[in-house]
C-alpha cells in the first residue's frame, strides 16, 4: 500500500519547498538582509486610529465570518493578527474599539486578544469586552443588518475589514462609507475585492493580508518570511510561462508533471 | 518559559503537522487521529455555542434591563426569538426538523434574509455609481469596460450584433483571466506561508502575545 495520497506527490513536494524557502528567508531577515516595500493600507491604520481619536468617533475592526476549522482559516489568522495591532493602537491613543463577532469559536480568542493589548497597555479598565467586541449572529445577513445598525448609531471615524468576507461585504463597504468612516478592505475572498476596491480608501490585495501580521509586527524574522513568498511566486510566474509556451508547443510535460 | 503561550504554540504545531500529514499520506494511524482531532473540535464548538448565547443575553439583557439606549426594543426582541428558537426546538423533541421550528424559521428568518439579500443591488448600483466616475485615465478606461461589459451582457444588443458578445467574452477571457489567475496564485502562496508561520510559532498574532 502506497504511503502517499495518489497525486499529491508534486503538492507535498513543493510544500517541502515553501518550509525550506520559508526558514531561509527568516534567517535573511534576521541577518536584515531583507527589505519590503511599503503598503500603503497597513500604514494607514495608525492614521485610522489617530482620526478617530481626534474626531471623538469609534474604530471597527471586523474579521468577518470565517472560523478555524475550513479552508479560510489563515485570513481569520490574518484579520486576528491585525485586531491585535489595531486594538493595541486603540488601547495606547485612546480611541474606543467595536469589533463585533459572527463566529463563536473565533469570538473567545478575539476577546483573549484585544483584553491583552488592553492589559499590556495598562488600559484594561477602559475595555467592555461584551459591549465592544459583541457576538451578533452566526448568520450572514442578521451578522449584516447588525453592523449595519451600529454603523448608524455610532457613525464611526475608521473602519478595518481584514479576513474572509463574503456578499456582506459590499454592505459594510457602503454602511460605513456613507457614515464618512475612512475605510481599509482586505480580503483573499475574489469575488469580494472589486466591492473594497470601490468603495474603501485603501485595499489589500491578494497576498498582502496575509503579510500584514508580519508587516505591522516591525519583527526582522517576520519580515523576511514576506520575502519567501515573493520567491515562491517567482517560480511559479516562470513554471507558469514555461508550461503555456511548451502547451502551444504541444508539449504537455509541465502539466503532467503537476499533476503528479 | 511562558506557559501561557508556549504551550497553545505547541498545540498548534503537533495538530497542524498531524493534519499535514492526514493531507498527504494515507497512513491509517494518522487519518484515526485526526478524525479525533476533528470530533474535539465539534465539541468545542457546541461549548463555543454557549458561549456565543450567553454573550448575547449578557449583552441585550444589560441593554433591556437600564432601557438607556433607544433600541433597548431591538435587544427584546432578539432575546424573545433566541428563547423561542429553543424552547420551540427543544420543546418538540425534533430540534431544527420539527414543522413547528421549520414554520418559524421558513415565516421569519427566511423572508428577513432574503429582504437583506435582495438589497444587495442596491450596494452594488450605490458602489458601480462611486468607482464609475470617471476622474483619471484609469477610472476612464475602467468606465468603458464596464459600459462594454453591460453591453455585452444585456441581450438586446448581441441579438443585433453579435461583436458585443465576443467582446465581452475576449474582456472575461484574455484580461480578467489573467489578473484573476494572478491574484488567486498569490493568495494561495500567501495562504501556505502564513500556514508555516503558524506551525512553527512565528506567528502569534492569534494568540494575542508577541
Amino acid at each position: 500500500m502506497a504511503i502517499l495520497t495518489p497525486n499529491r506527490l508534486v503538492p507535498l513536494a513543493a510544500f517541502i519547498l515553501a518550509w525550506v524557502a520559508t526558514y531561509m528567508a527568516i534567517q535573511m531577515g534576521k541577518q536584515g538582509k531583507i527589505k519590503i516595500r511599503r503598503i500603503p493600507g497597513l500604514d494607514a491604520i495608525e492614521e485610522i486610529v489617530g482620526r478617530s481619536v481626534e474626531m471623538g468617533r469609534p474604530v471597527f475592526d471586523i474579521i468577518g465570518m470565517g472560523v478555524f476549522t475550513d479552508i479560510y482559516a489563515t485570513q481569520t489568522i490574518a484579520g486576528l493578527s491585525i485586531l491585535s495591532y489595531v486594538s493595541t493602537l486603540c488601547a495606547r491613543l485612546g480611541a474606543k474599539l467595536y469589533a463585533p463577532q459572527a463566529s463563536v469559536d473565533v469570538l473567545p480568542v478575539a476577546a483573549e486578544i484585544v483584553s491583552e493589548s488592553y492589559r499590556m497597555e495598562g488600559k484594561l479598565e477602559e475595555l467592555d469586552i461584551e459591549e465592544q467586541l459583541p457576538y451578533l449572529s452566526g448568520t450572514q445577513f442578521a451578522w449584516a443588518s447588525g453592523i449595519i445598525g451600529m454603523a448608524a448609531r455610532m457613525r464611526p471615524a475608521g473602519n478595518i475589514m481584514i479576513g474572509p468576507f463574503w456578499a456582506e461585504s459590499m454592505m459594510f463597504a457602503e454602511s460605513f462609507d456613507r457614515v464618512g468612516a475612512m475605510q481599509i478592505g482586505g480580503t483573499a475572498r475574489m469575488y469580494q475585492i472589486p466591492f473594497f476596491a470601490a468603495l474603501c480608501d485603501y485595499v489589500l490585495i491578494g497576498e498582502e493580508m496575509f503579510a500584514a501580521g508580519a508587516y505591522v509586527s516591525g519583527d526582522p524574522q517576520q519580515i523576511g518570511s514576506i520575502a519567501a513568498q515573493d520567491w515562491y511566486k517567482l517560480a511559479a510566474l516562470a513554471l507558469g510561462i514555461l508550461g503555456a509556451l511548451l502547451a502551444t508547443a504541444g508539449v504537455t510535460i509541465i502539466g503532467d508533471f503537476l499533476k503528479m | 518559559m511562558d506557559y501561557r503561550r508556549d504551550i497553545p504554540l505547541a498545540i498548534t504545531f503537533i495538530v497542524g503537522v498531524i493534519a499535514v500529514l492526514d493531507y498527504y499520506t494515507t497512513l491509517e494511524a494518522v487519518t484515526n487521529t485526526f478524525t479525533v482531532i476533528k470530533n474535539w473540535g465539534v465539541v468545542l464548538q457546541a461549548f463555543a455555542l454557549g458561549l456565543g448565547a450567553v454573550n448575547l443575553f449578557r449583552v441585550h439583557g444589560k441593554r433591556v434591563s437600564e432601557r438607556t439606549r433607544d433600541d433597548w426594543m431591538f435587544s427584546a426582541w432578539l432575546l424573545l426569538m433566541l428563547v423561542l428558537f429553543v424552547v420551540v426546538g427543544l420543546g418538540t423533541g425534533q430540534y431544527d426538523a420539527s414543522t413547528q421550528y421549520a414554520w418559524i424559521y421558513n415565516a421569519l428568518y427566511m423572508p428577513l434574509g432574503s429582504t437583506m439579500y435582495s438589497s444587495l443591488a442596491f450596494y452594488m448600483a450605490y458602489g458601480a455609481y462611486k468607482v464609475l466616475r470617471a476622474r483619471n485615465f484609469e477610472a476612464a478606461l475602467l468606465f468603458i469596460t464596464a459600459v462594454l461589459v453591460i453591453i455585452g451582457n444585456t441581450p438586446v444588443f448581441p441579438a443585433t450584433y453579435q461583436g458585443f458578445f465576443h467582446m465581452r467574452e475576449w474582456i472575461f477571457g484574455p484580461i480578467v483571466s489573467g489578473a484573476y489567475r494572478g491574484i488567486r496564485i498569490g493568495v494561495g502562496i500567501g495562504a501556505v506561508v502564513l500556514g508555516i508561520k503558524t506551525l512553527v510559532g512565528l506567528e502569534t498574532g492569534y494568540l494575542g502575545r508577541r
